[in-house]
């Protein structure tokens, strides 16, 4: 559950991606890409050495869901569920590999978030991210079984 | 295995920043707060303020960097430089070794934010494999 205080960081840090989806998605895969090579297994559509113009093409796809999450916070179940039966029937990525404190990072938006945020990225703002992309992760991974 | 050449870079970082070592460990009781169970002794964890201001936090988390940093010293040998750490961990502190990935995951962020551009996707992955082999060496002791 995320509290009022929480939605208001997370649309606040929203507020400095939108308009940039496509940049902010572009780094965001070269980073996962990059430290974690292992996870282009399911990117394989993208060439071995997926580049600029694909990883923004995808990056923005990405980040314009995550958009859309950001809009219907309180409502994850219904607006993320074509994408979760994407994720359960056809892409089938490894839960391990969503975002929660333990799980590797496919989403690893957050270093790219203190990154270009620096100094603007509170703790509030970490906080709540975390917690929203892991609620998201859970949503995106339902229908696995 | 990790060469000596790849620590270079992450030494630098350690050089530059002071206050990385305090600010992780804040950052992390404030966002995982359930790993506040392991210093209730510091007193005042209240808010993320009182966490981020706290001295003990501070005086613990430079501690825990200095150690980390040591390590990056010692990349060829992680396991035996911190195995009295390891054995500290797990006989007397109790600390779950998850805990320890978690940590990492928050000092990532933490040189993100302070290193801006210049932390970059190479910088990372090379940081990313020393924190995962200091992870692993502090659980290795574990029994």
């Amino acid at each position: 559950m995320l509290s009022a205080q929480e939605r208001a960081h997370i649309a606040q840090v929203w507020d400095l991606i939108a308009g940039h989806e496509a940049s902010f998605g572009a780094e965001l895969l070269l980073r996962l890409f990059t430290v974690y090579p292992s996870t282009k297994v399911y990117f394989r559509h993208l060439g071995d050495q997926p580049d600029e113009v694909q990883l923004l093409s995808h990056g923005q796809r990405m980040l314009q869901a995550v958009g859309v999450a950001v809009q219907y916070m309180d409502n994850l179940h219904a607006v993320l569920s074509p994408l979760a039966d994407l994720h359960a029937q056809v892409l089938r990525v490894d839960p391990t590999n969503f975002p929660g404190p333990s799980h590797r990072p496919l989403l690893r938006q957050l270093v790219v978030l203190a990154s270009h945020l620096q100094g603007e990225y509170t703790v509030e703002m970490q906080a709540a991210w975390d917690k929203f992309l892991t609620g998201v992760a859970v949503v995106l991974t339902e229908k696995y079984r | 295995s990790l060469s000596a050449s790849e620590s270079f870079p992450m030494s630098q970082l350690f050089v530059k920043v002071d206050e990385v070592g305090a600010e992780a460990l804040g950052r992390l009781l404030v966002v995982y707060p359930w790993t506040q169970r392991f210093f209730e002794h510091f007193g005042d964890l209240s808010s993320a303020d009182a966490v981020l201001g706290n001295a003990k936090v501070k005086a613990h988390g430079k501690k825990v960097l200095d150690s980390f940093s040591n390590g990056v010293q010692h990349l060829d040998d992680l396991k035996g430089t911190f195995a009295e750490l390891s054995e500290l961990h797990c006989d007397k502190l109790h600390v779950d070794p998850e805990n320890f990935r978690l940590l990492g995951n928050v000092l990532v962020i933490v040189l993100a934010r302070h290193f801006g551009k210049e932390f970059t996707p190479e910088l990372q992955a090379e940081f990313q494999k020393v924190v995962a082999g200091v992870a692993s060496a502090l659980a290795h002791r574990y029994h």
